[in-house]
């Protein structure tokens, strides 16, 4: 027996020890977060272009992407296009993407995919310098050149530095009731326009300007892209609005080329349209970072858990918290002394719950048990061997939540149908198992037990769920040795149970 | 909180054995796991007990099929009353008491007339499993029944109050005797609502009771005080617990007993798991018992000797027996 004890005694601790060191070395040696941060926003933009090809001419499409210098990182980028050749080149801080054919005959579709995020692009966007100044836009002499004269020199006078200078400007050429700014402008008061007269203006003072195009991070928006315009002041980067003369550009414009070329151009075609389609999803740090490849070494990730395929890691999840369920029962019982139903009956019914959720996952398990029950009574009038007993039970189970799932659907609570998946060979077992207590042991009792099952199974369902603790295991599995640990030395307790306490009281009562 | 702390304390002090305790220290480290049939089967326990010669209710015949339940007329032809059993039903389900015949058919303890096809189906039932642990297919035990000793008319409510005695590895360790009340409909469990009366270990007289967890000192059916009754024979039951550690081979069993009008102390069955309210009803904890038991052992093994029963009944009257007499409560 003393063999023994040290036998088991040692096996703790080497467990212990191996949970926390493995555990440690993932947290301070890896640097592995030690909690899912708030899951960051994944970008995936589709951009589809489409044109008629002119029959017996080479084709070649030049469409500009994203540079990607402002803090996005690019995590896969694609090309979908049949028989084109594609280059992608930088021209002037842009990136140019040029897709080329020998000969193309009707419609063309062609499509640039851009999966991309903010985070883990630590080092800061290496900005490229833009111009401090540059020579004034000439004009011929004639009422044009007077109207911006006439404009420019209160200009100068209500600003004070570049940023201002440029805002007035704008407020400025946004004014149409201006004589002289509808003299400038023409019959043309698109946003084109007004920034062609901006960059005139600024360009008088010797202020170098930009126009940028952006587009918004918005999932299901149809959109255009967007002019900004932009001036370097020597140290950073100013974005306005050309329409309102706001300042800063919004954190979620994502700039996709700059200067006056447009977009597409297409030689060898006819009517180029670009659609750009936004979706967003959510993904968590360690697959971002395993993705990125940056932080984490990858030869961890190989034997991690993160490893395995998208799909099975998510019943993995699962998995890997039916521990937990089963310390809850192994504490509620061994150390509270509650009454349940069988051992890991409460683990099943926890697990049926995530199909259910709580509230109906109760609710659904009462109606069919207390309805089984009274089946159950009915039929030990008809003295039944067990086998088809059961089998009859089982086969009203099915029934009952086949009915449920029709009823909940035509009033139309949607989580009725989630039912059919709520495991019937346990309710069946419960229900068995039930009606024997409730016989052998009597009703209060049985209800006892019964209750006792379902908080089992409802905290155990409570705790699997912890999205914060569902990473933890998932990602540091080595707990899982500590919890081992654990459930041994459970195993030679040898205390009362709390409600042990209660039920010997009365031997207390005298002394 | 403190409370609880409290209580923990006190009960530690009087070494009341918690289940922890029990199926730690003395279910699992006595028992061995395949010995458990020998218990569970009533049957096998049977059978065992004959060939060591100790006393048990009369075996009248066994049905092992559905073949066999015609041999029923055969085996009951010759006997007036009798008892049908589960071979290994658990917590006195599934048991029929014949008293008496009437015209031709058959009559239970309260009167009940019972067709014979109501007892082919009553035997087809516990065949099936019907009230067997899990379900499994199980065997037909028709044995004598028991009359109570009249000893019992004024602290019993229907039923045969039977004594338990918790043993451990031969050791008598505590004793108690149970009485079915009218809640426990004539059965002698505990947990149905049965009293369980403490006894002196060393002269067989009754202590008080605890019934539903408390502690009482009347029967609640007949109001007669439960305390002071002599059992006889009381060192027959004690020698008769005792053996069963040779008969069993599990060194941590509850021997349950029952005292025949005629026949005196007999076997009924032996429990693996003996339950732990004997405590209250003894008024006292079974772990300082144990334990000093435990010690006898470790002595009598360095003297490379075993007890044997009629020392091991000795030594458990000495050391246990004589407990302070009770005192109006």
């Amino acid at each position: 027996m003393r063999s023994i004890n040290l036998h088991l005694k040692v096996l703790i601790i080497m467990l212990l020890l191996l949970g926390v060191s493995i555990t440690a070395y993932q947290i301070l040696g890896l640097g592995i977060p030690v909690t899912q941060d708030e899951t960051d926003d994944l970008w995936s933009i589709d951009t589809k272009v489409t044109f008629t090809a002119i029959p017996h001419t080479p084709v070649k499409v030049q469409m500009f992407v994203p540079p990607l210098t402002q803090g996005y990182v690019s995590l896969n980028e694609s090309f979908v296009s049949n028989n084109y050749g594609v280059s992608v080149n930088r021209v002037d801080g842009n990136r140019q993407l040029t897709w080329s054919a020998r000969r193309a005959k009707g419609e063309q579709t062609l499509y640039y995919r851009l999966v991309m995020t903010k985070r883990f692009s630590n080092e800061k966007p290496s900005d490229e310098k833009g111009p401090v100044t540059r020579d004034p836009i000439q004009l011929p002499d004639g009422p044009e050149r007077l109207a911006a004269e006439s404009l420019i020199a209160p200009i100068r006078q209500h600003s004070a530095d570049i940023e201002t200078f440029i805002s007035e400007t704008i407020r400025r050429v946004n004014n149409t009731n201006d004589d002289n700014v509808k003299l400038l402008l023409g019959n043309d008061s698109s946003i084109g326009k007004k920034a062609q007269i901006v960059d005139l203006l600024v360009s008088m003072a010797r202020v170098p300007l930009e126009k940028v195009h952006t587009l918004r991070l918005a999932a299901n928006l149809q959109q255009n892209p967007e002019l900004w315009l932009r001036s370097y002041n020597g140290k950073e980067w100013l974005y306005f609005n050309p329409e309102t003369g706001e300042r800063g550009l919004p954190n979620d414009r994502l700039i996709w080329w700059s200067g006056d070329t447009p977009l597409i151009t297409v030689d060898g075609g006819r009517k180029p349209d670009v659609t750009f389609t936004f979706d967003s999803s959510q993904l968590n740090a360690i697959r971002l970072a395993q993705l990125t490849n940056s932080s984490i070494e990858a030869a961890f990730m190989d034997f991690s858990l993160y490893g395995l395929p998208l799909q099975t890691q998510q019943t993995y999840q699962t998995m890997i918290m039916i521990p937990i369920g089963v310390l809850v029962i192994l504490i509620l019982r061994n150390l509270i002394g509650l009454q349940t139903l069988g051992t890991f009956t409460p683990v099943l019914i926890a697990l049926a719950f995530r199909e259910t959720g709580l509230q109906w996952g109760i609710g659904l398990f009462t109606i069919i048990t207390a309805l089984g029950l009274s089946l159950r009574s009915y039929l030990e009038h008809l003295r039944l061997q067990m086998l088809p007993r059961l089998s009859v039970v089982l086969t009203f189970v099915v029934v009952m939540i086949a009915a449920i799932s029709l009823l909940s659907h035509r009033l139309g609570f949607e989580s009725g149908l989630s039912v059919a998946l709520f495991p019937m060979v346990i309710l069946t077992m419960t229900i068995e198992r039930l009606s024997i207590t409730w016989e052998e042991r009597g009703a209060n009792h049985a209800l006892k037990v019964a209750i006792g099952t379902l908080f089992a199974g409802s905290l155990a369902y409570l705790l699997m769920k912890i999205p914060a603790l569902v990473y933890f295991i998932f990602t540091f599995p080595a707990t899982l040795l500590i919890l081992v640990a654990f459930m041994l030395a459970m195993g030679r307790y040898r205390g009362y149970r709390l409600t042990e306490l209660v039920r010997f009281k009365a031997l207390l009562k005298d002394n | 909180m403190f409370g609880l702390i409290k209580t923990w304390k006190a009960l530690s002090a009087m070494g009341i054995m918690g289940i922890n305790r029990r199926n730690a220290d003395y279910v699992l480290k006595y028992n061995k796991r395949s010995l458990y049939p020998v218990v569970d089967d009533k049957i096998l326990t049977k059978q065992r007990a004959i060939e060591a010669g100790i006393n048990v209710p009369e075996l009248y015949g066994i049905i092992s099929t559905e073949h066999d339940i015609k041999l029923i007329d055969t085996i009951i032809d010759t006997h007036r009353d009798f008892v049908i059993k589960p071979a290994q039903g658990a917590g006195g389900d599934g048991i029929l008491v014949i008293a008496d015949r009437f015209e031709g058919r058959l009559k239970t303890v309260s009167g009940k007339i019972v067709a014979r096809s109501d007892l082919d189906y009553h035997i087809s039932s516990i065949l099936s499993g019907l009230y067997s642990l899990g379900g499994h297919r199980d065997r037909v035990l028709i044995e004598y029944r028991v009359i109570p000793d009249e000893l019992f008319n004024n602290i019993s409510y229907e039923g045969v109050p039977d004594i338990r005695i918790i043993v451990l590895m031969g050791y008598p360790v505590m004793a108690m005797l149970r009485l079915p009340t009218r809640q426990s409909g004539g059965k002698a469990n505990l947990h149905q609502g049965a009293i369980g009366v403490g006894v002196d270990l060393a002269t067989g007289l009754t202590l008080r009771g605890t019934w539903l967890n408390a502690k009482i000192e009347k029967h609640p059916d007949t109001a007669h005080p439960v305390d002071g009754v002599q059992l006889p024979d009381w060192d027959g039951f004690m020698r008769l617990a005792a053996s069963c550690y040779e008969l069993s081979g599990l060194g941590y069993i509850g021997v349950d007993m029952v005292l025949d009008k005629d026949k005196g102390p007999l076997i009924l069955e032996l429990n693996a798991r003996p339950g732990l309210n004997i405590q209250i009803a003894n008024d006292s904890g079974l772990t300082q018992r144990t334990q000093a038991i435990e010690g006898r052992m470790a002595e009598c093994l360095a003297e490379n000797r075993a007890d044997s029963v009629e020392e091991r009944v000795a030594f458990a009257q000495r050391l246990f027996g004589h407990q302070t007499p009770v005192q109006p409560l």
